[in-house]
């Protein structure tokens, strides 16, 4: 009956983690990739060294061999307990993922170790494991990622799939995805940095990727910052985050739209702050930067001097850099992904501004060569998935019954050794 | 983390999101389980998003209502509330369902967290009592059979005579089973220890070796733990699975190619305060024991990329600090000369 356990989805980006099964619509769990470890080794292990901390056994453990070697290696804390550990004494946080690749392979270990035995509540060796793995992530990693699951973990079988293409496929919810197909651009857009990625029939084209320093973290700032400059009662990190969710939107222009603000009183909304025991409240106004916000995507010189190109521009870059053959596809498929995505109208406005771009391109080229275009079709696909779209992608591919036979076994890695993770054969596309 | 907890996290928080939110959304939810156990959430009526039925799946439900009658046991412990009800047939595919209206709920529930939270803990121990009940039954049939010796006034250290006892067994796992026996008494609970991978096995040894000396060594009060990497003990020899076994030679058939643990649960872990903690506490132990496995691997591997990590500044250390090429000497006289490495 080992085939009814549902195969587990783990993807550990670098700032969240998202876990869950395999067939759901949401992960189960979504917390931070923090761990809190144990900082001093001189402190005595609290933690009983009893099975079960049996009554009446709690006082004499000192002829133990568990308390003389320590359990250091077990006292530690995951995700949102990890933060509110850190907080108190004795813990140190670290973050085992930077810049999307695993950075400290120790801590992920553990990391994972506590994702399954304490939230997920799965023995590893009857499931099925899918992972994500960034862009352009060395073999070396993967095989880390393989030997810990494997030797540690025992566990049944193991897919590693690179994230655009998950985000690709999650993108077959939609119902403008008409085939469905693995070739598309993915703009994956976090809260650190934004990811352009082109994938061509499930293969990531890593020269042509192309990443952008403006993302969820740099709206917030934004936000905040004109909160500031306004004088509002409030302007924490928080509650620019508030508005940032509960408010902003993409406006087809910014002019018009300021227009607008001005001629009707009704678009500026208000937002109430409570403190924790509700008892007073601040009353702020929420003005242009609903509409500016994410406007910083698509004219950044409102935000800051160091970076100039709108994401449009990029986008368009990013495709032209690559192959020719397979840009058309890229074109008609661009896919949003993460949350900062999920603004109202972002992907009509991007869609609106990327057609622009190839629209004059091809006016341009058709008047050099003096031959007719066939036209290039722009599609930007914008879905209700968007936000956990790396993570539910997978969910949708792991429950399909083709799945186990994609992954490796421990069987095979038994047999080959860590370098099988090295491949993967690619979905086939129902 | 050191011990398991033995309500299910992931339960307890699509719950905590189920009865706090006040949009209504319909839910269609899996959730897992050591033990190839499976919870599914959802809303079986897409009209109507308030109601809401939690369903349990577990391998081993058949032996649990032969030794257990778990299927009774269950709508006792869950029919205590007003906030849900056991359904007369459960969702397909499933063993046990409960159905829940979050309308009631959230209208009077939320008025008290404290209450919401019990409510919610008690759903979450679901796996923990379905699989109490064939422990709760042996527990009672113990309680019978002590009443039974103390008014025949057998000697407690007299071996029993009665071995037809009947033992309990639990296929709680692919080739994994849980034996309970109650006798007169004691309670014997015996676990059998099955490893796939070849490390573990000797890695599961060492730990069982240590359970066995634990009890030895300082504490006293707790269960008897007896190990026996290869022959079923005493007990279970009247099964009819053991009765072809060769005792005393290994046998090649990979059949019997287990280990066996024992433990001996004495009246002083089954007086009624302490018993629901007793079957707690036992039924997590292949958990617990497997988890504790993998987590020293774990922490044996951190070690090993440590000593690597010293391995190579040594190494780093041997290096030439920069190629010498080329470089123009002088001999004593005044000559100069090239020399090529």
């Amino acid at each position: 009956m080992a085939s009814t356990n549902p195969a587990v989805i783990m993807g550990d980006g670098t700032g969240l983690t998202k876990l869950g099964f395999a067939g759901n619509d949401a992960p189960s769990f979504v917390f931070p990739t923090a761990i809190a470890s144990r900082s001093t080794t001189s402190g005595k292990s609290s933690a009983q060294p009893v099975f079960g901390g049996n009554a009446g056994s709690t006082t004499s453990a000192n002829n133990n061999l568990a308390s003389k070697r320590g359990m250091e290696d077990l006292d530690f804390y995951i995700g949102d307990e990890a933060l509110k550990a850190a907080n108190g004494p004795n813990y140190s946080l670290s973050y085992p993922i930077k810049h999307g690749q695993i950075e400290n392979w120790d801590h992920m270990e553990r990391f994972w170790e506590n994702s399954i035995f304490k939230y997920l509540r799965c023995e590893p060796e009857d499931h099925y494991f899918l992972m994500t793995e960034p862009p352009l992530n060395p073999p070396e990693n993967r095989e880390n990622v393989a030997e810990i699951m494997f030797e540690s973990f025992n566990c049944a079988g193991l897919y590693i799939a690179v994230q655009a293409v998950l985000a690709l496929a999650a993108s077959w919810t939609s119902s403008k995805v008409q085939d469905r197909s693995l070739t598309g651009t993915v703009i994956d857009s976090g809260d650190g940095v934004t990811h352009v990625i082109p994938v061509a029939e499930g293969y990531v084209i890593g020269s042509a990727i192309k990443n952008i320093p403006i993302a969820g973290r740099d709206i917030t700032m934004f936000i905040q910052q004109m909160l500031r400059e306004r004088g509002e009662l409030d302007s924490s990190l928080r509650t620019a985050e508030k508005i940032k969710q509960e408010f902003s939107y993409v406006c087809p222009d910014i002019v018009k739209e300021f227009r607008k603000f001005d001629n009707d009183s009704e678009k500026f909304a208000q937002f109430i702050v409570e403190n924790e025991s509700k008892t007073s409240k601040k009353i702020i106004d929420v003005g242009y930067e609903r509409f500016l916000a994410p406007e910083i995507f698509f004219s950044p010189e409102i935000a800051n001097s160091d970076f100039l190109t709108p994401l449009p521009v990029i986008v368009d870059q990013v495709i032209q850099q690559s192959p020719i053959d397979v840009r058309k596809g890229l074109y008609k498929n661009i896919v949003l992904s993460g949350g900062s995505t999920m603004f109202k109208d972002f992907g009509r406005r991007l869609q609106r501004d990327i057609r622009d771009i190839v629209k004059e391109r091809i006016t341009d080229s058709e008047k050099l060569s003096h031959a007719k275009s066939s036209g290039v079709d722009v599609n930007v696909i914008s879905h209700r998935r968007q936000r956990n779209a790396v993570w539910f992608g997978g969910s949708l591919l792991a429950q399909t019954s083709e799945f186990k036979a994609y992954c490796h076994t421990k069987a095979d890695y038994d047999e080959y050794g860590p370098n099988i993770v090295r491949n993967f054969s690619l979905f086939s596309v129902p | 983390m050191l011990n398991l907890e033995s309500s299910n996290l992931s339960l307890e928080k699509t719950l905590r999101e189920l009865f706090t939110t006040e949009k209504s959304v319909s839910i269609d939810r899996i959730v897992s389980d050591f033990d190839n156990t499976l919870f599914h959430i959802s809303t079986p009526d897409p009209a109507e998003k308030t109601k809401i039925v939690l369903s349990i799946f577990l391998k081993c439900y058949n032996d649990l209502v032969k030794y257990g009658d778990v299927d009774s046991y269950l709508r006792n412990a869950y029919n205590d509330s007003q906030w849900y009800t056991v359904l007369d047939q459960p969702e397909d595919g499933y063993n046990f369902s409960i159905f829940i209206d979050l309308q009631q709920i959230s209208t009077t529930v939320l008025a008290s967290p404290e209450e919401m939270e019990s409510l919610i803990a008690k759903l979450s121990l679901l796996k923990r009592n379905a699989l109490a009940a064939p422990f709760d039954v042996a527990f009672k049939r113990y309680d019978v059979l002590a009443q039974e010796a103390a008014v025949k006034n057998v000697d407690l250290y007299v071996p029993e005579e009665n071995s037809e006892e009947a033992t309990s067994v639990i296929n709680y796992r692919e080739d994994e089973t849980i034996y309970i026996r109650p006798s007169h008494d004691r309670v014997t609970v015996i676990f059998t220890a099955l490893f796939k991978d070849e490390t573990d096995k000797i890695f599961g040894n060492v730990f069982l070796q240590e359970f066995v000396d634990a009890r030895k060594r300082s504490i006293q009060n707790a269960p008897q733990v007896l190990f026996s990497p290869y022959e079923p003990p005493l007990e279970l020899r009247g099964l009819p699975e053991f009765q072809n076994f060769n005792y005393g030679q290994q046998s090649a058939t990979s059949k019997y190619d287990k280990g066996f643990v024992t433990f001996v649960l004495f009246p002083r872990h089954l007086v009624p305060q302490k018993r629901e903690n007793t079957i707690t506490q036992i039924q997590l132990f292949r958990t617990y024991f497997h988890y504790h496995i993998k987590a020293s691997k774990a922490y044996l591997h951190s070690r090993m990329r440590k000593r690597v990590l010293e391995y190579l500044k040594i190494l780093n250390r041997a290096k030439p600090d920069q190629e010498e090429k080329d470089i123009e000497r002088k001999t004593a006289s005044g000559r100069r000369f090239v020399q090529r490495i």
